[in-house]
């Protein structure tokens, strides 16, 4: 079997994205949805559940005050929020152990790159007129998913990839297309496929690391922003460094200034202390 | 002991077995200063270069910009018994993403307004190892004043 067959495969083979997480988020686009139906879906996924409970009570959604039963989650907690935390959930259970080892990546690193970037996404959606703040934090968190998979790939011609990316300056997404035929945005946009997410949320996904993203239309350029912003921050970077160009030029017609950049970077520290309880949920 | 600098913190070791170390500098900007009479030294982490763009948070956070972070970090030594005629500086980070319209020139402003400050106060840097697409972790030892530099892609030597 080629490389690319190979890669293909282990993304046919990849486990169905929640069944609970999917009804719910549609479920939630339904106006007429009351908090009992949603609780009747919810009960049956444990982890989601439970998941719920601990994150609700994190201090990142500022709820007045402690809940201990999915109802009162349910009636507490806006829609909006309660989309995130169903997606962050149901999310981490693909990013537990190990799963960045070929990025040079520590065990939590690879989650907690996409908590932050799903954190900054959600953060700067409103300078992108159309793009729904949930379908931000959604593809924020999603938009790295190819390097889960694609991890043991990389790893396994880990310095032929590091050796064109830093002695032939390539950067290190279009050594890993040269090398193994396969890119980890190309690869998380056909997991996202394969999820049944929207094609907008697919296209943003394998548009983050192209250059002219920000040109491009409002969530690739508002995914790519925020992965850039947050990978100047240094978190969970990896072996790839900050290779790799990004046209900045393209943000002026959202309304942004470098200056707004670095607001937006300084408010991402405070986020994500009040965001730990979510960092845990891949532990 | 190890100690843990995260973004936008600084600490001092005082004791000849600590160590500090900053993980993944990315854009920002570590600063190591060790007294090598004094034997103390600092890791600062900063990850912006002007506090004007928001002042809380400098309230907050003073070690999350240069402005504000570096002279304190320097106060903070003296009081361990460090001069700064004595200090060893070193400066490392402020890598950042190709971008010919400047936006995300975080790195490049990084490295400049520290420049600016050292040259203003007559700070001399020992050594540094700034600007490029790499990542970036420091380590400072108290006892030997060792400052070990590891890079993304180029494994870990002393700088």
């Amino acid at each position: 079997m080629s490389r690319v067959a190979e890669i293909l495969n282990i993304a046919n083979h990849i486990p169905p994205f929640p069944k609970v997480a999917m009804q719910v988020m549609r479920m939630l686009d339904d106006p007429r949805v009351q908090a009992k139906d949603l609780a009747a879906v919810i009960q049956y996924d444990s982890a989601i559940t439970a998941n719920i409970l601990k994150t609700c009570n994190a201090a990142y959604f500022g709820l007045p005050r402690k809940v201990s039963s999915l109802d009162e989650a349910l009636v507490l907690v806006g829609q909006n929020i309660l989309k995130d935390i169903i997606i962050a959930s149901s999310s981490a259970r693909f990013y537990q152990g190990e799963v960045g080892n070929g990025y040079q990546l520590e065990q939590g690193e690879l989650w907690r790159h996409s908590v932050a970037t799903a954190i900054m996404a959600k953060s700067i959606s409103p300078h992108f007129r159309g793009v729904d703040p949930g379908a931000a934090f959604t593809t924020g968190l999603l938009h790295d998913i190819g390097k889960r998979f694609l991890s043991s790939f990389v790893a396994s011609d880990f310095q032929r990839i590091m050796d064109r990316t830093y002695m032939d300056g390539v950067p290190f997404i279009a050594a890993e297309r040269e090398i193994l035929g396969m890119d980890h945005a190309e690869l998380g946009s056909l997991i996202l496929q394969k999820w049944e997410f929207s094609e907008e949320m697919i296209r943003a996904v394998q548009r983050h690391h192209d250059p002219l993203a920000l040109d491009m239309e409002p969530l690739i350029a508002l995914v790519a922003m925020a992965n850039t912003l947050v990978i100047s921050a240094g978190v969970g970077v990896g072996a790839g460094g900050l290779t790799g160009a990004m046209q900045g030029e393209g943000l002026k017609r959202f309304g942004i200034s470098g200056a707004d950049l670095e607001r937006y970077l300084a408010n991402l520290v405070l986020e994500m202390e009040r965001a730990e309880e979510m960092m845990a949920l891949s532990n | 002991m190890k100690l843990i600098v995260g973004i936008s913190d600084m600490k001092i070791g005082t004791k000849p077995d600590d160590e500090l170390v900053t993980y993944s500098l990315g854009s920002c900007i570590g600063v190591a200063i060790w007294d090598p009479v004094a034997k103390v030294g600092a890791l600062l982490h900063y990850m912006l270069p002007d506090s004007s763009i928001d002042k809380d948070k400098a309230e907050q956070k003073p070690y999350m910009f240069a402005d504000t972070g570096v002279p304190r970090m320097f106060k903070e030594i003296y009081k361990y018994g460090a001069l700064k005629e004595r200090l060893k500086v070193y400066i490392v980070g402020g890598a950042q993403v190709m971008d010919d319209s400047g936006m995300f020139n975080i790195g490049k402003r990084n490295q400049m307004i520290i420049r600016k400050m050292f040259w203003k106060n007559n700070v001399a840097v020992t050594k540094e190892d700034v600007g490029g697409a790499v990542n970036r972790t420091i380590t400072l030892k108290i006892g030997s004043g060792n400052v070990r530099l590891k890079v993304s892609g180029q494994g870990e030597v002393e700088l």
